[in-house]
């Protein structure tokens, strides 16, 4: 299913001369199965797209559609409900919530969407499988490793099968082995599952292995790379 | 369920992610409710002690009379009325004690004075029973059941008519049949109430010698009775009206009301104290969790999930805290049953007078069913109450940017 963005533009206006495009006249589609990251310096308007994207933030002009569906304009309801749906989420922080242990971590969203005891149990198995923690689901967020933790936090983003998984510097807070550990996971993920990733990044190890790269600069997109 | 079961089990291991804060708060919200129960308790109990002893002394819960006792001709022949039979008053399900007794305003001489009071004939036997006025006797001894021509005096009242134990007092006054009614009798004991008008207007002596002066036949008498009617309905008994102690003093059934009332208010006073600590512990609890709830968010929670863990999280510490609150407030309860509470340590010592009447109760705690739910309830609309602001704002910046 396809996500795309449309001359969209976010300004951040602190007074009527004071304005400040988070994001300018961007067009992007993200097709099923990509493999893309948004790259640029600080304050460029990487997570800006992310958060465009994710239906945090509202673009001031322009349109977005997911699967030919307009959701530009969605009540804050429903783009939470979209979000629980359609994405996964993975953060530099890994954002773990402390008191549930790894495996309740990553059964936290299936609860949300209300499955089935035995389906959650699955997914849950099946995502911590995928991440190489199966035998970890019962340790608590601070009884792993930061790398460990990382791995739960993106078996919570593919437990829900989502149709797009946004990943803010996945691999900023991670030393240089793990982090390419991560890096691989990604993309092996990527290749048996066809999950479509879109990374912001700094990290030139990710960049180089992304299929799409997205140069964003005074929040435009000023170059796009595709490795393929 | 299985997602309520997850809700639950998340907001109860929040709850106790930081143990010592939790546990000051829970303290706080144990030792309030414990309190107020405690209090509540003892405001019942001590209402309770103190009517006891003030209606013994008095006139009983109800008072019964004859149906015209207080029409004009009656009052003014205050002890040639009608009254219950021994019969009816040996009746244990209707009265637990009773005594006899006459009274006669009359005038007593010592030796440099002479004063108006009021001359009441004890039946000393029963009277000891039902009353503890022997206790009031500070100085000299209380009337002998077997004596004759005896007096106890109030202590202020001895002093001012200048007589001393031993002595001898004149008494006159008007007898049933209209005669002048005289006699001398010996001062046996001084009554000390702690000050006060009855200090100085109150006689006592044997019942058959105040019949005897007054020339009274044996029949003409009082009864005092003492029965505990609080949890039962008024007694009908033919040929007499009864009254209750609350239409008989207003004043004193308003202080009693008084008293419950503004136990209450201190006990909300304090649970508002209580709250707002808690208002401001919780506000920073939620306010330390905001990137957590924004994270939530983020990955799919509606507000209303938030919401529903942080109510079910303060609804669980205020669960805790009212089990323990009301373990806490019935073992004090149960402690100061067992060790009652000697009302004179609130006041040097000294009785409490009520309606001229001098009480020196000792508090017997017990516990009022009614309040190991009430308060509670009171407690979680506190708690409610103190949650809204904190959650409100946490709810509101919980949708966020990553």
């Amino acid at each position: 299913m396809q996500f795309e963005m449309m001359n969209v533009s976010k300004v951040y206006q602190a007074s009527e001369e004071n304005k400040v495009y988070g994001a300018k006249d961007i067009n992007l589609k993200i097709e099923s199965g990509d493999f893309s990251a948004l790259v640029g310096p600080s304050g460029s308007g990487k997570t800006t797209l992310l958060n465009l994207i994710a239906g945090l933030i509202l673009p001031t002009s322009g349109k977005l559609s997911h699967g030919g569906k307009d959701i530009t304009f969605c009540s804050l309801e429903e783009r939470t409900q979209h979000r629980l749906d359609y994405m996964g989420f993975i953060f530099q922080d890994y954002q773990l919530l402390p008191v549930l242990t790894a495996a309740e971590n990553i059964e936290f969203p299936l609860q949300l969407k209300n499955l089935e005891q035995k389906e959650i149990k699955e997914r849950v198995e099946w995502a911590l499988k995928q991440v190489g923690l199966e035998s970890m689901g019962h340790r608590f967020p601070r009884q792993l490793s930061g790398g460990q933790q990382q791995r739960v936090s993106i078996a919570r983003a593919i437990a829900t099968k989502p149709q797009l998984i946004l990943a803010d510097e996945p691999t900023a807070n991670l030393d240089s082995k793990t982090a390419q550990d991560i890096i691989d996971l990604f993309k092996k993920l990527n290749q048996d599952f066809k999950l479509t990733f879109v990374f912001s990044t700094h990290d030139q190890r990710l960049i180089d292995q992304v299929r799409n790269v997205y140069y964003i600069k005074d929040a435009q997109i000023e170059k796009r790379i595709n490795h393929a | 369920m299985n997602q309520f079961a997850f809700l639950v089990k998340f907001s109860y291991r929040n709850l106790w992610r930081n143990p010592k804060r939790t546990f000051i708060m829970l303290a706080s919200l144990v030792i309030g409710t414990g309190f107020i129960l405690w209090d509540l308790n003892f405001s019942e109990s001590g209402s309770k002690e103190m009517m006891k002893r003030f209606l013994v002394q008095y006139q009983g819960n109800y008072q019964i009379t004859n149906i015209d006792y207080y029409d004009v001709k009656n009052r003014k022949s205050v002890n040639n009325y009608k009254t219950l039979s021994d019969d009816k008053i040996s009746d244990k399900s209707l009265f637990e004690l009773t005594t006899k007794r006459v009274t006669a305003p009359v005038f007593i001489s010592g030796a440099s004075k002479t004063l108006g009071v009021l001359l009441s004939g004890l039946d000393i036997k029963r009277e000891l029973e039902l009353s503890k006025l022997n206790e009031m006797v500070k100085v000299g001894n209380f009337l002998s059941a077997d004596g004759n021509k005896e007096i106890i005096l109030g202590k202020k009242l001895a002093e001012r008519i200048n007589v001393k134990i031993g002595e001898e007092v004149g008494v006159i006054g008007q007898a049933l049949d209209g005669s002048v009614a005289n006699d001398l009798f010996k001062v046996v004991g001084l009554l000390d109430f702690g000050g006060g008008d009855l200090e100085e207007s109150l006689a006592f002596t044997q019942l058959s010698t105040a019949q005897e002066l007054m020339v009274m036949p044996p029949e003409n008498y009082h009864q005092r009775v003492s029965f505990d009617m609080s949890e039962k309905p008024l007694p009908e008994l033919d040929g007499v009206a009864v009254t209750s102690w609350e239409t008989l003093l207003p004043e004193m059934s308003v202080s009693v009301r008084f008293i419950d009332k503004f136990t209450w208010l201190i006990c909300i006073i304090i649970m508002v104290v209580v709250s707002l600590g808690l208002s401001n512990t919780l506000m920073i609890t939620f306010l330390e969790r905001e990137q957590e709830f924004q994270s939530l968010n983020i990955i799919g929670a509606r507000a209303s999930w938030i919401t529903k863990s942080l109510l079910i999280e303060v609804f669980l510490l205020g669960t805790l805290a009212i089990i323990f609150g009301d373990m806490l407030g019935w073992f004090l309860t149960y402690l100061c049953h067992i060790y009652p509470i000697n009302i004179a340590i609130f006041t040097n010592g000294k009785p409490i007078i009520m309606g001229g009447m001098v009480l020196m109760p000792t508090v017997r705690l017990y516990s009022v069913a009614r309040y190991y739910w009430e308060v509670p309830l009171m407690i979680y609309l506190f708690i409610a109450l103190t949650m809204i602001w904190p959650m409100i704002r946490v709810v509101r910046r919980s949708s966020h940017a990553i």
